[in-house]
């Protein structure tokens, strides 16, 4: 086939005229054949090179998105420089807030030592003399003299009274908490059976409920039952059947402890108040007490991730109830 | 028989006032020696300074002892009480204004055998004093 193409035959190689013809007929046959076929190759070498040329846009456009891609990601990474600046900054500024926050504390802990000492060394001054005054120099007194002297007797009890309370509330917020389960039941339990110790001429009928266990720091959740114990027992002291009881009930999807009574109780218009240090709703002289108690009761169940609220009704008694933050909830905040 | 001394250390005279008077109340019967401060309250103890004068071999049967002082303070004093021979074993009762936890943890790490906070009601105060004349100088045995 390949020498047809290139080497036309010689007349002298053919017999005669037909053959000749005949021959050359068959190479013209054959060539027009190979053109065709050419000319098919031809069509499908510029159908190669079409498909080509569309991938070869399809590959300029995949390079230009590559191209974006990377445009994209420096800037992302600048974007990502400039959070991790940000971030930095703000560790730096926490580092230095507390910083602060410590020396605040260092500078609340030397206040309230020199509270505990300083401001106590006066007043022991004036109520021993004071005292002194009354056993060596009542006979020389009127009756004025002598009740003034009193009342400066009780004044620098109370006040003495005042600075250690505060001192126990600046001291809740300030000490280390050891966290664990704690019987609750059996604390409240114990206190209860002190308080009737120190006052025997009371009948109170007291309830606890068994099994209550709270998550907490022992001593400072001793500290809440006792100022709750404490305010139940004072507000019921004048109820013929006073009545006590220390349970707990279902509150949003977990459990509020509660300390409820049958004493006094109060208008509920006033209880925002009753949180705050110094507050206080009933006259000194019917119901002793300095208004911190409730104070530091709040301020322990906050330092617990828990709430204290009151339900009263005047006459009535009243209700606090407090929740503490469980176990899981606490790993959680942390 | 000679009478054994309480050494008082305390550096405000009205808190001495009262102790003196609360002691005497209590018919406490020793003297009191007194000591302004921890300085003189060494001083006391190794006879020397103010106290140059004093029999050295008489020690009191026990030692009332203030925190906040100047000069030298009531823990620097115990410290030094315990790590002295001499002085190492004698009865060191703190009497201090403080309730803070690290004073009387502190107290009782250096040795101090009782901690008492000092009440501002006077007739508290006199009991307290009382109850410790009893137990340091009646009932108590020194070594």
């Amino acid at each position: 086939m390949t020498d047809a193409l290139t080497r036309v035959p010689e007349a002298s190689e053919f017999r005669d005229r037909d053959d000749y013809a005949a021959a050359l007929l068959n190479v013209v046959g054959d060539l027009s054949a190979e053109k065709s076929r050419l000319e098919e190759l031809q069509r499908a070498s510029l159908n190669i090179l079409e498909d080509f040329a569309g991938e070869k846009v399809r590959f300029e456009e995949t390079q230009r998105a590559m191209l974006n891609l990377l445009d994209d990601f420096a800037s992302e990474r600048e974007k990502s420089e400039a959070a991790n600046r940000g971030l930095r900054v703000a560790l730096e500024s926490l580092r230095l807030a507390k910083e602060a926050v410590d020396s605040a504390n260092r500078e609340l802990e030397a206040f309230a030592y020199s509270v505990s000492h300083d401001l106590r060394a006066p007043l022991r001054t004036i109520g021993g003399f004071s005292q002194v005054l009354i056993e060596d120099c009542a006979a020389q007194l009127n009756d004025q003299g002598r009740d003034s002297l009193h009342r400066i007797v009780t004044a620098v009890d109370r006040m003495g009274q005042l600075i250690d309370d505060l001192l126990n509330l600046s001291r809740v917020t300030r000490v280390e908490m050891l966290r664990g389960p704690v019987d609750l039941s059996r604390m409240a339990r114990k206190i209860f059976e002190e308080f009737r110790k120190s006052h025997p001429e009371r009948q109170a009928e007291i309830v606890v409920a068994d099994g209550l266990i709270g998550h907490g720091d022992e001593r400072l959740l001793s500290v809440v039952l006792r100022n709750l114990i404490d305010n139940a027992w004072k507000f019921t002291a004048r109820r013929e059947k006073a009545r006590i009881e220390f349970g707990a009930a279902p509150a949003g999807g977990g459990q509020a402890f509660f300390f409820k009574d049958n004493g006094t109780g109060f208008d509920m218009t006033y209880a925002g108040k009753l949180f705050q240090p110094f507050q206080r709703l009933h006259a000194m002289r019917e119901f002793p007490g300095t208004g911190v108690g409730l104070a530091t009761v709040k301020r322990i169940i906050e330092r617990h991730g828990g709430r204290v609220w009151i339900e009263a009704r005047p006459g009535q008694g009243a209700t606090v109830y407090f929740t503490l933050a469980t176990d899981s909830e606490e790993r959680e905040v942390r | 028989m000679k009478t054994k001394s309480i050494l008082l250390v305390e550096d405000n005279p009205d808190d001495v006032e009262l102790t003196m008077r609360a002691l005497a109340k209590s018919h406490v019967a020793n003297s009191v020696d007194l000591a302004v401060d921890g300085v003189e309250a060494l001083e006391y103890l190794s006879c020397t300074g103010k106290f140059a004068g004093r029999d050295p071999c008489l020690l009191p049967q026990v030692i009332l002892l203030d925190l906040k002082m100047p000069r030298m303070d009531g823990l620097e004093v115990l410290r030094r009480i315990r790590s002295d021979e001499k002085t190492r074993l004698l009865p060191v009762v703190i009497l201090t204004t403080s309730s803070e936890e690290r004073d009387k943890v502190e107290s009782y790490k250096l040795g101090a055998n009782s901690y008492i906070r000092k009440p501002v009601d006077f007739s508290q105060f006199a009991e307290s004093v009382r109850q410790l004349g009893l137990y340091w100088l009646v009932l108590n045995e020194a070594p």
